[in-house]
């Protein structure tokens, strides 16, 4: 579905990264912190615009036009960006609005839902991240499991190609953070394309396709999990486990 | 004072109502414009609207308004005493309101614009849903106090011959010579002014609380 490659001038975050996520898997990003594993994940819906390397999805080159040099306009990028999905470890909801509201905006106003489809559509989703209760809720009066949840509502409402997880459960209570993972692993399940930036190595391990493992900007390691946790080829991927267990 | 005298100080406090008023409702958005060009950093209109808001902040009222009744002609612009004032009011208050919405634009979470972004949301949309609805309350406080500035300066206005709230009890005390009964009242009328303003803030407060948590 995709190829992600890339590297970063100046403090070198990046270096000539890359990474392939095919429709339908889940794929963990792993690595120490400031390893760029969050910056990996900015880049891929341009929050984070690369020095050099392209990012495809679905084949179309997003933040830079067809001749590969000038910048895609406003519009068009945005259009690109409602096609994936963003999940952001500190929840970034909008405090002005309600629960249900946070997550019709963008399907109203970005895709031109009807309102009454896209309430309907947000109740489902509320209800199957289960806090359908709060849906007139303000996020301020949320604990930071439900509004991850919400979170994870509102990326799924637009009903993206992919959404990328950028350590949704590290801002997170270690109580609260089951119900968060609950909510992805449903996700998963359903064939849903995710990449996870986490540091909740069982969730990984369960959950993932693959792991991608970056240390310095680097991808060092790319194994499916259970090869990547039981037997981890390099000095770093072993030193790095070696902390969690 | 008789029934006359109030009559005339309450068509001074209309004088100065409406002529505020008007100001306001064009300073307000002429401020948030000027804000919205100057963080949008495109280089020379930064630079220009900089000088503008520093003018318009070093500048007496009396004098600006001056300069507007009597300068104007000269470049071709008739300006009736109203216009004049209107505008130098306007003018002048766009300078304070433009800092006041800057600050609110500076200090608006990044995380949230982040996430308009990621959802696909263009800048303009971004402004209108996610920026606007919040740093309308947030800019509220520092808004109404400039139009509580805004109407005591405004008997500058006076100079140019128009007969506002202050000048009409020049007016009254000529023809009386008690000259304390219609400033006494003038000065209850703007106190009401005022207070309406910074109690109708008071209200709206209560929501900019709920945003800030």
């Amino acid at each position: 579905m995709r190829n992600v490659s890339k590297s970063f001038a100046g403090i070198e975050v990046l270096r000539e990264v890359c990474l392939n996520v095919a429709h339908g898997q889940t794929v963990s990003v792993l690595g120490p912190s400031g390893s760029g594993k969050s910056t990996l994940l900015r880049c891929i819906n341009w929050l984070e615009e690369p020095d050099s390397g392209e990012i495809l999805i679905a084949g179309v080159r997003i933040g830079v036009r067809a001749d590969g040099k000038t910048h895609m306009p406003d519009r068009e990028l945005a259009r690109m960006r409602a096609r994936i999905g963003m999940v952001f470890q500190s929840f970034n909801l909008w405090p002005h609005l309600s629960v249900i509201e946070n997550v019709t905006e963008a399907p109203i106003h970005v895709l031109g839902m009807a309102e009454d489809e896209a309430i309907g559509r947000a109740e489902k989703l509320l209800e199957k991240v289960g806090i359908g209760e709060k849906r007139d809720a303000y996020p301020y009066v949320l604990s930071g499991g439900q509004k991850q949840r919400v979170g994870i509502a509102r990326a799924l409402a637009m009903n993206p190609e992919v959404i990328l997880f950028d350590e949704p459960t590290s801002a997170l209570d270690p109580e609260l953070v089951g119900e968060v993972l609950a909510a992805m692993r449903a996700l998963a399940e359903e064939g849903m394309t995710m990449v996870v930036v986490t540091h909740e190595m069982a969730f990984a391990r369960e959950v993932s396709d693959e792991i991608v493992f970056i240390d310095q900007g680097c991808v060092v390691e790319r194994q499916a999990p259970e090869a990547f946790f039981d037997r981890p080829q390099t000095a770093r991927a072993r030193q790095f486990l070696s902390r969690y267990t | 004072m008789d029934q006359a005298a109030l009559h005339t100080l309450l068509l001074g406090a209309w004088t100065t109502a409406w002529i505020s008023a008007v100001a306001v409702a064009g300073g307000v958005p002429l401020g948030l414009a000027l804000a919205l060009l100057r963080e949008a950093r495109i280089p020379v209109v930064g630079h220009i609207i900089v000088l503008y808001v520093s003018l318009g902040r070093a500048t007496p009222l009396v004098t600006l308004v001056l300069f507007i009744f009597v300068g104007a002609p000269l470049l071709g612009i008739p300006l009736d005493r109203y216009t004049a004032a209107i505008v130098t009011l306007l003018l002048n208050t766009a300078a304070f309101n433009a800092e006041v919405w800057r600050a609110a634009i500076r200090s608006f979470p990044h995380e949230q614009v982040e996430a308009a972004r990621a959802a696909g949301m263009t800048r303009v949309l971004i402004f209108r849903r996610i920026m606007l609805p919040q740093i309308w309350i947030t800019s509220l406080p520092g808004l109404v106090n400039e139009m509580t500035f805004l109407i005591k300066a405004s008997p500058a206005i006076g100079v140019i011959g128009i007969v506002d709230l202050t000048r009409v009890t020049n007016r009254i005390s000529a023809i009386t010579y008690e000259p304390l009964p219609p400033i006494l009242v003038a000065a209850a009328l703007y106190m009401v002014a005022i207070g309406t303003l910074v109690r109708l803030q008071r209200l709206l407060d209560a929501r900019a609380q709920r945003l800030a948590m």
